[in-house]
């Protein structure tokens, strides 16, 4: 780590007093800090400006009963109290959100890194290869899950495909039971930006390492769980809280594919994380109650419920990783 | 695609509220009369495409009959973005909502001016706007909106296929509607239906649990305000009608013959058009879709059947429309005025608008005026638009959020999730008045 | 990649090799198609009249090239590249022009709270965006910028906490010595920024710009909800959104069609700058 502790004494200057020396130290440390304070400042505004004063003023909201249009009203509690016993559809998002995340963050790490896997090869035209792999993620949300929808119609190509192999053709985003899943390959199509991540980290990985394993005589799957493992771990533990912190804002793509799969025009009330709610996400739902029933209030109360879950569930996650995250040169 | 901006918007309003400035209304709007200096409105509406054209051409009308007020005009506009527009202090002049629901909302907020004392200044006749409008044109008096050009629903039938059932006539009630559509049912080899008679599937198409209601006749609330869910019997008739109606096609086999005609509702290959379902409820616009598409369907439209115990109903649909207004914050509130009420009154507009949209005029005096292209399929929304019964779902001032516990349940109810009719049906009724509490 | 020494090896040897790579190319090509074939069902939409792209076809009938002419005669494609294009590259000005100040007082400079506000850094990161967009927009309201790029480039300037802690990890890997040096020749902090971090950690510098303008190409949520109805000031990712129909239904074909010509820059880009791309997610310290 870099340091600047104590500023060096230009060559050639005349031996100081006690006193002097520490006068100068204290200018000097003061001059440190008022630079700091400079190099810092347009962060610090931003802070402020855009992250603190908004979280207060959203708590406050959600005290209060607020339509976006009036001024609100003070209301105590209530939302939070309304959302835990009276607010079927809370739960339900929740469980919905819950379920991407616990399904989807270890499917996208474990395609992830066998994605990368593949592409650390040098073969000729991987350049290529590895620009198809992160292709669909370069893909625009909205787009993608357009197309995706558009690909698992139930008569489109899949369940055509399906059909010629005598398979089941489920049909996916107009099945609850279904509906999900199908979200979830799309997130696995779109692995290239986790895919990357591990990329960088195998490559970085010293080749030392492997060699001292094959003169030991490891196979493969030693190699892998031996020297891969542990040193992709730090990856592994970034690539987990990053999911799980943007699993609980998944929005997007269940949105786009409830509104197109329930065909609702937007007076009605049916895209409501159609079909049957399996696509309502916390996030939708959020969305709903401010939108449709003005409860601007409420939603903000919902924010704040989401906030303090994903906090918890990162702490939890940060506090568990000395377990088993192995950092080379040892611990930070 | 709409919803998602939509969705956006959404956290556009949410918080846009604190509003410090902007809460005075406009309670009283100028009148402007004769010729002033030259104005430029801007009229948002959420036309696009052909109809934004169409409409234009109306405000083209209203510039040659007053010629110094230019008209700017922007489409795609829903309602989230006009909020945001009013809460950024952006609003345009006017502007026109495809959706009566936050009507409720717009007019006890202020969003939208009260127009009464300019209707009242003005001496416009209220009587002249079809009865129906009332009902969502307006909130606890307060009249903050005008209607402009509506939307009814019948029951498209395929005539051919009648005949070859031998059926002679249009189903007046749900029962005639659920043996009929067992005799037009065809079934595919394997299992898999080929034609269906009606799909009765809540999301499917038209096939909006508001409008069944209607039907049925069954009440949202009660005298006390409280939800009628569990207490209105007409609910458990209709749910009871359609489930009979889902079985006899088997849930899973409906299920696919939805979801593989969803996305074909505003295409040429809609199932109704192309012959995959034999009877439909839709809006009087289909008519003009299937001329456009496919003009050797031989079709008849007809009321919507009513369930027993609603028989007073027939006639009569759910009736909604577009609506204009003027947005607080409005720069030329008093042009505006002469606007809106040009458009939603002027006959010669109105029947333009009926002949080019092919929806509903919104005055009595369009609505029997003799330049109206009348082909009889399209009559009969004009006579169900006419019937004293139609109406609009219940307004309330949070808008119409609190239909959510119900719609959610009607998805759960015909997927079979549901084991209990009433115990679900209180459930209903408990979160539906749950959800009022939030405001 | 340097391996072990070569040796001469045997026959079988040889084509245990062979058969290893014809192996390991067939999963790379199966492992490809299967990225591609989504995108392929895209691009043959896009060639697809109205109509047929409602269908279950699989194949233009006939080819609709014209779709992309339509897009640009529908919507005002090319201004919307520009904001786009200025929205990225100011953007990016913006944040590396606050980011690397901040990012070096955090990893060069030892003093007591430099962790503490390292960790408020990563918190920003954390915190779900609906709890702040709200009275965010009340503010932007305020200040008269909704509707105008405003509030999509200018927070830019005040920092952004994920360019901030690349560039971090990116400082962190300059040797000690260089800057020690350049401390002993009398050089002010700033004057070390400019002379020795900047020059050093350009890739990392790079890595950080290029994230940032992707990310600013992409953005969908931020214009939608800054920008509003006014039209000229629109971003491509908005337009995209746009094709549709009166009732609010996809125009599937167009959609596509803008889709293929949005996500072609950035792979061009993505190829060409592979190596800066993998460097830059390296150095996230992610690795340790």
């Amino acid at each position: 780590m870099g340091h600047a502790a104590v500023p060096t004494v230009r060559p050639g200057a005349p031996a100081a007093s006690e006193a002097e020396r520490r006068r100068t130290r204290r200018r000097v440390r003061l001059r440190r800090r008022g630079l700091i304070l400079l190099l810092l400042s347009p962060w610090l505004i931003g802070f402020a400006a855009f992250y603190v004063y908004p979280m207060l003023a959203s708590l406050y909201y959600s005290f209060t009963r607020f339509d976006g249009i009036s001024p609100p009203q003070w209301a105590g509690t209530f939302n939070y109290r309304f959302m835990f016993t009276k607010d079927p559809l809370f739960w339900k998002s929740m469980y919905n959100t819950a379920w991407m995340i616990v399904l989807g963050v270890p499917l996208r790490i474990m395609f992830a890194i066998a994605t990368a896997i593949i592409l650390t090869r040098p073969r000729w035209g991987i350049r290529v290869h590895r620009t198809f792999f992160y292709l669909p993620a370069m893909v625009p949300p909205v787009a993608a899950t357009l197309g995706f929808v558009y690909m698992f119609n139930p008569t489109g190509p899949i369940n055509q495909l399906l059909g010629l192999l005598h398979l089941p053709q489920p049909l996916w985003f107009y099945d609850p039971a279904w509906s999900k899943p199908a979200l979830l390959m799309l997130g696995l199509w779109g692995i290239g930006d986790a895919m990357i991540i591990f990329l960088a980290g195998l490559l970085n990985v010293p080749l030392q390492l492997y060699e001292a394993a094959d003169i030991e005589g490891a196979n493969a799957l030693e190699k892998f769980r031996y020297v891969t493992l542990p040193m992709i771990s730090p990856v592994i533990f970034f690539s987990v809280v990053i999911g799980v912190i943007s699993g609980f804002q998944y929005f997007t793509q269940g949105y786009v594919a409830s509104s197109v799969a329930s065909g609702a025009n937007e007076a009605s009330t049916q895209a409501l994380g159609a079909p049957q709610n399996s696509l309502l996400f916390y996030p939708i739902w959020l969305f709903e109650q401010g939108f449709r029933a003005f409860h601007m209030g409420y939603a903000s109360a919902m924010a704040w419920v989401l906030f303090l879950i994903v906090m918890a569930c990162t702490i939890v996650l940060i506090r568990t990783s000395n377990r088993w995250v192995y950092y080379q040169g040892g611990f930070r | 695609m709409r919803r998602v901006l939509a969705l956006a918007c959404l956290f556009a309003i949410l918080g846009i509220g604190c509003t410090g400035g902007g809460s005075t209304q406009i309670s009283s709007i100028p009148s402007v009369s004769g010729s002033g200096e030259p104005v430029t409105l801007k009229v948002w509406s959420a036309f696009t495409g052909r109809q934004l054209a169409q409409f234009d051409h109306a405000l083209a009308m209203f510039h040659k009959a007053y010629p110094w007020i230019t008209v700017n005009s922007s489409g795609a506009i829903g309602d989230q973005k006009i909020i945001a527009a009013i809460n950024s202090g952006t609003p345009p002049d006017a502007v026109l909502s495809f959706v009566p629901d936050n009507v409720g909302k717009f007019c006890t907020s202020g969003a939208f001016a009260s127009l009464n004392s300019i209707i009242e200044q003005d001496g416009l006749d209220m009587n002249q706007f079809v009865p129906a409008t009332r009902s969502y044109t307006q909130f606890d008096g307060n009249q903050c909106t005008l209607p402009l050009m509506a939307d009814a629903r019948g029951l498209y039938y395929n005539e051919d296929m009648f005949r070859a059932a031998g059926i002679t006539g249009p189903p007046q009630t749900f029962s005639e509607l659920t043996a009929d559509a067992k005799k037009l049912t065809q079934f595919n080899p394997d299992g898999s239906i080929k034609v269906a008679g009606f799909v009765p599937w809540w999301g499917y198409y038209e096939d909006n649990l508001a409008e069944f209601a209607h039907q049925w006749n069954a009440q949202w609330f009660d005298a006390n305000g409280n939800s009628a869910a569990a207490s209105d019997p007409q609910w458990a008739a209709m749910f009871t009608w359609q489930k009979d109606l889902i079985d006899f096609y088997g849930e899973q086999n409906l299920a696919k013959f939805v979801a593989e005609g969803q996305a074909h509702e505003w295409a040429s290959s809609n199932d109704f058009e192309i012959g995959r379902t034999a009877m439909a409820y839709d809006g009087e616009w289909r008519v003009a879709f299937i001329e456009a598409e496919h003009p050797e369907l031989n079709f008849g439209t007809a009321p919507a059947p009513v369930g027993e115990g609603a028989s007073d109903m027939l006639g009569s649909s759910l009736i909604g429309g577009n609506v204009v207004g003027i947005p607080r914050g409005s720069a030329h509130p008093a042009e505006a005025w002469l606007l809106i009420k040009y458009l939603a009154t002027n006959t010669d507009v109105l029947v333009y608008l009926t002949n080019a949209l092919k929806n509903l005029p919104t005055t009595t005096a369009a609505l029997n005026s003799p330049d109206v292209q009348l082909e009889p399929q399209f009559k009969t929304f004009f006579d169900i638009f006419s019937n004293p019964k139609s109406t609009f779902s219940p307004i309330l001032a949070s808008g119409s959020g609190y239909q959510d516990p119900m719609t959610s349940f009607g998805a759960s109810w015909q997927a079979g999730k549901v084991p209990d009719l009433q115990q679900g049906l209180q459930q209903v009724a408990q979160q539906t008045d749950d959800m009022l509490s939030l405001g | 990649m340097v391996g072990p020494p070569r040796r001469r090896v045997s026959a079988t040897v040889r084509r245990r090799r062979f058969l290893q790579a014809v192996a390991e190319h067939s999963i790379l090509i199966a492992f490809s198609a299967g990225f591609l074939v989504p995108l392929v069902f895209v691009v043959l939409t896009s060639l697809m009249s109205t109509q047929q792209a409602l269908s279950n076809s699989l194949w233009p009938r006939p080819f609709v090239w014209h779709n992309y002419i339509e897009i640009f005669r529908t919507q005002p494609l090319l201004r919307y590249s520009l904001n786009t294009s200025l929205y990225a590259g100011l953007s990016t000005v913006g944040v590396l022009v606050s980011g690397v100040p901040v990012a070096y007082v955090l990893s060069r400079i030892d003093w007591r709270g430099r962790q503490v506000v390292f960790l408020l850094v990563l918190s920003t990161l954390m915190l779900p965006a609906q709890v702040t967009v709200l009275p965010l927009y009340v503010i932007f309201t305020r200040l008269h910028w909704i509707g105008t790029l405003k509030p999509l480039i200018l927070p830019n300037f005040f920092g952004d906490a994920f360019s901030i802690f690349l560039l971090r990890q990116f400082f962190l890997t300059i040797p000690q010595e260089l800057l020690d040096a350049a401390r002993v020749d009398g050089g002010s902090e700033l004057q070390i920024i400019r002379r020795v971090v900047i020059p050093v950690a350009r890739t990392g510098i790079a890595a950080v710009a290029l994230f940032q303008v992707l990310y600013a190409w992409n953005d969908f949520f931020n214009p939608l909800l800054y920008l509003g109805e006014i039209r000229q000031n629109w971003t491509l990712s908005l337009g995209l959104s746009n094709f549709t129909t009166f009732h609010g239904s996809v125009v599937w074909n167009l959609t596509m069609a803008a889709s293929v010509l949005f996500i072609l820059p950035v792979i061009i880009v993505f190829f060409f700058a592979q190596r800066v791309f993998i460097q830059g997610i390296t150095l996230t310290g992610i690795k340790g």
